[in-house]
């Protein structure tokens, strides 16, 4: 069954009005799903609570300065090389938006936790001795090893209603390879209950089916593929473009208070479509594209 | 845990091949940058398996130059993509770079925690902070209070993970009386914890932090009391310029050696690894 569908309907079906957790993937500048994420802008849901990888960057900062989330889980927002991400900082010190704070180790662990209907997950020993734990007592607690009898620390499971990823390609039914790096994006499929997957391009079954090792992503997890040719822009798409310092300084620029990030989303977002935004931005990533071809031709040339 | 394939193997199609040649940039001149990578550099041993984390550039070129000189057999892991032994010239500023699987092997992100749990096989990790405290505690989380921030840092990552490793580097481009303070305002990555008797009472697997390299000086840590100690000073900064850009009561031995410049081969080798010039000019 084909699970091809439009962006626009992708969000208007799956993310419905005041969902409670969503989750984002991508790491630091790279991977990041912004079609997904713009066209959110767009329709204008509210989210009450988006959890990040270990590493969000423009993903959770545009959503930020749109103003449609309540509350972020997160160990980390920010531009890495280029700077801390404006609108995130804002928030955070004006108290409007609660900060759910985790660490590394805790996402990837309670992605796993949620993903395997894990109860909870034990955490080695450390965490207990920095502040994450006494800051957020909803993801991390304490209890006695029933094999030592020391106190240990747990997290709690991480279950998103709402997964948002992106990968490089996938068949209609879902089944996904994800260039480059993983990140904890695959996690992030596994533990959702709904997986919304944008891709470079949408390619046969038969294609896929030749690297099977390499379709890290089943279909039967995914809900609905969305084609997005330069979706990530202005952040990276591993196998296909590098992100835009240049427009990430230039949005940094522009959102230094609240009125200018308005001002962003209404030039950049909410003025287009996701097609004539991509298409106004094609020119830009042309310039970043990784090699012609490259990729694709080394998919083909491997044998299964 | 599942198995991560890569399949799709690094496949850029732009030229930028590993070092094999010295580079002929003939200056002699160095950056404070270039010598805090050398710094890092000589504490890194031949069997380390380092990890680095966010906006890493100066631990990695670290790293490859102690592989390209006395450390050989070192790896290095580049924590976001997590490949290890990145062998790419020109070093990129990003940790999540789809350049860095220009490399011998990765792992996934998954793999690079779980190790990092296991305490035991990495030895080495990078660590900075928007302060670093007088017993290496690191805070990237919040200036002032957490839940009324001053200034909101971008969040803790991996810096927990301090508490497990053999060996603490810390760098920070920003020696100032606000980084350099008595007590952190959140710890987010464990140092000496607030001294020798919380250290000792917590039995952490890790090692503790062991040096910090900034812009001024290099510092180890007091055997005894476990607090920053200044080790050298770079060449052209005054001890008193150090003392004063530090915002906590630093140990100053009598005699303080300069740091010793980079080498005429270290600089050969840093400008052919760094041809986008991420250290120069600082």
């Amino acid at each position: 069954m084909s699970k091809v569908v439009p962006l626009s309907e992708a969000v208007e079906r799956y993310v419905p009005e005041g969902v409670g957790l969503v989750t984002v993937g991508g790491m630091h500048l790279h991977n990041n799903p912004m079609a997904l994420v713009r066209e959110i802008v767009r329709q204008n849901r509210k989210i009450k609570r988006l959890l990040t990888s270990p590493c969000g960057a423009l993903n959770a900062e545009l959503l930020i300065a749109a103003g449609i989330i309540d509350e972020i889980a997160t160990s980390y927002v920010g531009f890495e090389h280029i700077g801390l991400a404006p609108c995130f900082r804002r928030s955070v010190e004006s108290g409007t938006l609660k900060v759910l704070e985790c660490d590394e180790a805790y996402i990837t662990h309670g992605l796993y936790a949620g993903a395997g209907g894990l109860p909870f997950m034990a955490l080695p020993k450390g965490i207990e001795f920095t502040d994450i734990p006494n800051v957020n007592k909803e993801y991390y607690s304490f209890t006695t090893d029933p094999f030592t009898g020391n106190r240990v620390a747990v997290g709690a499971p991480l279950k998103p209603d709402v997964a948002l990823l992106h990968a490089y390609q996938a068949d209609k039914n879902g089944n996904a390879v994800i260039a480059g790096a993983q990140f904890v994006d695959r996690y992030m499929a596994l533990a959702s209950k709904t997986v919304l997957l944008q891709v470079e391009r949408i390619v046969s079954t038969e294609e896929i089916s030749k690297h099977p090792q390499g379709t890290t992503i089943p279909g039967f997890l995914v809900h609905a593929v969305i084609e997005a040719p330069g979706g990530c822009y202005p952040t990276a798409s591993h196998g296909a473009y590098e992100f835009d310092e240049k427009h990430i300084v230039e949005y940094m620029n522009m959102a230094k208070d609240d009125d200018g990030a308005r001002n962003y989303i209404k030039q950049f977002i909410t003025g287009f479509t996701e097609e004539q935004y991509l298409q106004k931005a094609a020119g830009r990533i042309a310039e970043l594209r990784y090699g012609d071809g490259v990729l694709a031709a080394s998919l083909s040339e491997r044998k299964g | 845990m599942a198995m991560e394939f890569w399949l799709l193997p690094y496949q850029n199609g732009k030229d930028k091949t590993a070092v094999t040649a010295i580079s002929n940039d003939p200056t002699t001149t160095w950056s404070r940058s270039e010598l805090m990578a050398v710094e890092l550099a000589k504490r890194l041993r031949n069997d380390d398996v380092t990890v680095m984390g966010t906006a890493s550039a100066i631990p990695q070129i670290a790293c490859r130059l102690a592989q390209l000189t006395h450390a050989p057999d070192l790896y290095s892991i580049a924590g976001g993509t997590c490949s290890v032994n990145p062998h790419l010239a020109p070093v990129v500023p990003s940790c999540g770079d789809y350049d860095l699987l220009r490399a011998d092997t990765s792992l996934s992100l998954n793999d690079v925690v779980l190790l990092e749990g296991r305490a035991d096989v990495l030895t080495v990790f990078f660590a900075g902070g928007l302060q670093i405290d007088a017993y290496g505690n690191c805070n990237l989380v919040s200036v002032g209070e957490w839940a009324h921030p001053m200034l909101r840092g971008p969040g803790t990552v991996g810096l927990p993970f301090l508490s497990r490793v053999g060996r603490i580097l810390i760098y920070t481009q920003s020696h100032n009386p606000r980084t350099f303070v008595e007590k952190v305002d959140f710890v987010g990555g464990p140092g000496f914890l607030r001294g020798p008797a919380d250290w000792k009472a917590a039995e952490l697997p890790g090692g503790g932090p062991q040096l910090v390299v900034t812009p001024l000086c290099t510092m180890g840590f007091d055997p005894d009391t476990l607090r920053m100690r200044l080790e050298t000073v770079h060449p052209g900064v005054e001890v008193e310029k150090v003392r004063a850009a530090t915002g906590f009561d630093l140990i100053i031995p009598d005699s303080v050696p300069t740091t010793p410049e980079p080498t005429a081969e270290h600089l050969s080798i840093l400008r052919a690894l760094d041809t986008n010039g991420l250290l120069k000019g600082k």
